[in-house]
């Protein structure tokens, strides 16, 4: 008898370990390195801007308007799938933990959101990528354009903090006001939480076995796509944070985070390519140039930078703008709905003509095994990050480098 | 136990990294020994505080969660 008293003790103290503290961002990263690994493995890896260009160009299809009658229908879209089960993860993951609130911001943050989230688009559609398919997946896939992509996300981060930093001193009551925050799970009232925080879960499940039969690519995306979104609200991860805090607060655990995501990713890619691992029909050159982008050197350069004053403006890139809007961050809705309108008209209209202008030998895809053969390109990148890790870690403790 | 609060941070609504920033400056300005009290709505915030007290030495006197999904976070300054 006294054995099965036990049990709900057993169970609420496993729920615990999950849901009642956050996770350290370096497991966060464990977990989502090797997520990303799982889905370079069954199809190709992680990216989010092209899932949320999928959800603009259903909304103009629904329109009517720019032509777009033809978009891939979301339903059948991988990557658009993959990013709407990520904010569904995230709505788990903060509805177990009794941390989903609608959190409506001041207005003046509204619109930094939407001018983020707008500029977001503008640096994904340029540089072919963002902090996910140009950086935390493209990093690992040893394409020089994301060692490109990342120097400019550097730069974009710094000088967009210190233009926030400037308009905390001389507009400060822009990110002031009114603000509301409805359906706080706090206390014993917000039970209901869990209870539809478990239900979301099953759903999912459910909609993933629907898709097991005919689409077996599509099932996996739903659930790694839902866990995504779950580990990253956990975990806080954030490549943001990642990239802003050393200059700002001088805090470096959001930074080795993502790096211990990138090392897992690095170790799985080159051997997932090195090996030609799930070639399937498809030539091994292929697969080895998967999320090696023609945007070495000016696009990945240009849209880094642009990419990067946006998702810090915004206060999320692409995948913590997703993971916040289900966790019910409205200044992140305002986000991704500039992000999703902004993507198509960018892709369509801005874009293209200005990479028509450009000479052919300043875009092209730069895969480093090629010129370093595959111990040098993977020396190279554990380098990089090796140089990150010591920077953020003296900063850490020096905070030469940071505001406050 | 009582406190005396020398100054209130509201930081309601806001998302990262505004409430790190907007506390970062407010104690700035704040001499030592004084108690800054911030509320907020940003979960991030729960884990982004203690850690940042934790560098700069400042003193976290108390965290807690009030009605409405509000945290409620003391500081002592340095």
């Amino acid at each position: 008898m006294s054995e099965s008293n036990k049990d709900p003790g057993i169970m609420s103290q496993l729920h615990k370990t999950f849901f009642a503290k956050h996770w350290p961002v370096w497991v966060g990263g464990i977990v989502l390195g090797t997520l990303n690994i799982l889905l370079f493995a069954i199809k190709s890896p992680w990216g989010a801007s092209g899932g949320i260009n999928n959800w603009g160009e259903n909304v103009y299809a629904l329109i009517g308007v720019f032509n777009l009658e033809n978009a891939a229908p979301l339903g059948t879209s991988f990557y658009g799938m993959l990013c709407l089960f990520l904010v569904l993860g995230s709505f788990i993951g903060a509805l177990l933990s009794k941390e989903f609130a609608l959190r409506i911001p001041p207005k003046g943050e509204l619109i930094k959101g939407f001018i983020g989230g707008s500029l977001m688009a503008l640096g994904a559609t340029f540089g072919i990528g963002c902090t996910i398919g140009a950086f935390f997946s493209g990093m690992p896939a040893m394409s020089g354009g994301a060692i490109i992509f990342t120097i400019g996300l550097f730069i974009g981060v710094i000088i967009a903090l210190k233009y926030l930093m400037w308009e905390l001193e001389k507009f400060p009551k822009f990110s002031s006001g009114k603000s509301y925050n409805f359906l706080a799970g706090t206390g014993k009232s917000g039970v209901w939480q869990k209870w539809l925080g478990w239900i979301v879960l099953i759903i999912t499940f459910v909609i993933a076995y629907q898709y097991s039969g005919g689409n077996k690519i599509m099932a996996w995306f739903i659930i790694i796509g839902m866990l995504m979104g779950l580990v990253s609200q956990r975990s806080r991860f954030c490549i943001v944070k990642a990239f802003r805090d050393p200059f700002m607060t001088g805090e470096a655990d959001g930074s080795v985070g993502v790096m211990t995501g990138l090392m897992v990713g690095l170790f799985g890619f080159t051997i997932i390519k090195y090996f030609g691992i799930g070639v399937g029909d498809i030539a091994l050159r292929a697969r080895e140039m998967t999320w090696v982008f023609p945007h070495f050197f000016f696009r990945a350069a240009i849209g880094g930078f642009i990419f990067g004053i946006g998702m810090t403006i915004a206060g999320g890139c692409a995948v913590g703008t997703l993971w916040r809007v289900g966790e019910g961050q409205v200044k992140l809705w305002a986000s991704a709905l500039g992000f999703l309108l902004i993507s198509p008209i960018s892709k369509l209209y801005i874009v293209p003509p200005i990479v028509d202008s450009l000479p052919q030998s300043w875009d092209f895809k730069s895969f480093l095994p090629d010129y370093l053969g595959y111990p040098g390109a993977f020396a190279l990148i554990t380098f990089i990050i090796l140089i990150w890790y010591v920077f953020v870690k003296w900063n850490e403790k020096t905070g030469k480098f940071s505001a406050y | 136990m009582d406190i005396k609060i020398d100054e209130t941070l509201d930081c309601k609504g806001l998302s990262c990294p505004m409430p790190m920033m907007k506390l970062a400056k407010a104690m700035k300005g704040m001499n030592s020994e004084e108690v800054l009290e911030m509320i907020g709505t940003d979960p991030g915030t729960k884990s982004d505080l203690p850690r940042w007290c934790g560098k700069t030495g400042n003193t976290l006197l108390d965290e807690s969660e009030l009605a409405g999904g509000v945290f409620r976070f003391l500081i002592k300054k340095k």
